[in-house]
């Protein structure tokens, strides 16, 4: 089993890296629409909201980049879980209360038509996503990152 | 930690991971700043920063429902609303029947802050209300190249606006600034969707009476 460790390292850091890269440069496009997304999940004081709207796309590029290369990829691992859970904490809270948003995961975002919002698949993507960031951190080795690792699988990178 | 191999590899990582965050940190900063209100930036006639930098019209009305509208000229749903709504929005204008702010947010693209700066153009022109009509009317898809600032220069004409004033002001982005400015105002005032409408500052019933002739009346009505 320790031997395929490092290709399923390989395939999530890759999955995840490039749904983390893809999200964060879609949003980087409309930087106001980012800022519109998170307010409309009613969760986070406005201003804060905005702030947040900003930053999360540079946040989500750099932890896509920094996996598809696999460098410091615990870091960006634990970084990607944290956002995980936030995404699913925000739609599971946006489902509950009954708002209708675009989860505005890849871009776009802010309210939409009553009944055309679906949680469900975004809630399960995020929550795999999550899984493979955990997994990452876990167990970071993995073939073709910049990250050095010893065969026996000592955890020493950052 | 077991060293099997030299320091090298790390240094290479080390780096790389050092400029990845190095570039975007320095991506960031300009970004945080671009969002914040430029006070000294220029602004078109018949604007108030007091009213979120909105074109105002019947600014001195006392007394009457204070209507906020809060779109963008490249939504759909926004022309779907003006060809509603419009001739009625314009009649309390006429009537001095309401203060009316439009915000013409841009988060749509490029193509929007293109067509919020030529509206800004116009309105320095007086036809603000004429130009808002014409680019709903020939709204195209979203940022699909249609809307340059050559193309919009000559939409001033279905407007009436025959003007050296306005094409080189359309062209030139000449409110760039103040587009800007719209669009954080707009962020500060939690609007999450367009078309948004306050009246007397709080949004209408969005489900019932922003596609209803008689019901968006009665709203405004109340005040």
């Amino acid at each position: 089993m320790k031997k395929y460790l490092p290709w399923i390292g390989l395939l999530s850091r890759l999955i995840l890296g490039g749904v983390l890269l893809a999200a964060g440069l879609l949003k980087y496009q409309h930087l106001d629409k980012s800022q519109m997304a998170v307010r409309a999940y009613e969760l986070l004081p406005i201003p804060f909201a905005n702030f947040m709207g900003i930053i999360l796309p540079f946040v989500e590029i750099a932890a896509g980049i920094l996996l598809v290369i696999g460098a410091g990829v615990r870091l960006s691992a634990l970084v990607s879980a944290v956002l995980m859970v936030a995404f699913i904490i925000g739609i599971s809270w946006a489902w509950a209360r009954g708002l209708s948003i675009d989860c505005g995961c890849f871009g776009g975002g802010g309210q939409v038509e009553p009944g055309t919002a679906s949680y469900l698949p975004e809630l399960l993507r995020d929550g795999g996503l999550g899984l493979m960031a955990i997994y990452l951190f876990r167990y970071p080795q993995s073939k073709f990152g910049l990250d050095r690792h010893t065969s026996d699988g000592d955890q020493n990178n950052g | 930690m077991a060293n099997q191999k030299p320091g090298k590899d790390n240094f290479t990582r080390n780096l790389v991971i050092a400029v990845v965050i190095g570039v975007l940190l320095i991506m960031l900063v300009p970004t945080l700043l671009s969002k914040q209100t430029n006070t000294s930036a220029k602004i078109p006639a018949s604007v108030s920063a007091d009213r979120g930098y909105g074109i105002v019209f019947n600014d001195e009305l006392k007394g009457v429902p204070v209507l906020d509208i809060y779109e963008d000229f490249q939504c759909p749903i926004c022309a779907q609303f003006e060809k509603l709504q419009g001739d009625y929005i314009e009649s309390l204008i006429t009537a001095k029947k309401a203060t009316v702010v439009y915000h013409t947010l841009s988060f749509l693209g490029p193509e929007s802050v293109n067509a919020a700066n030529a509206a800004a153009c116009s309105a320095d022109q007086g036809k603000f209300l004429q130009y808002h009509r014409a680019l709903y009317a020939n709204q195209p898809q979203e940022n699909t190249g249609v809307w340059s600032t050559d193309v919009l220069g000559v939409l001033g004409q279905a407007a009436g606006i025959a003007s050296k004033k306005f094409t080189s002001c359309v062209n030139d982005m000449a409110y760039q600034g103040w587009v800007n400015n719209v669009a954080a105002a707009g962020a500060k005032a939690n609007v999450n969707s367009t078309p948004t409408v306050f009246i007397n500052g709080k949004e209408i019933d969005r489900k019932t009476e922003y596609f209803d002739l008689a019901k968006f009346k009665a709203a405004v009505e109340r005040g």
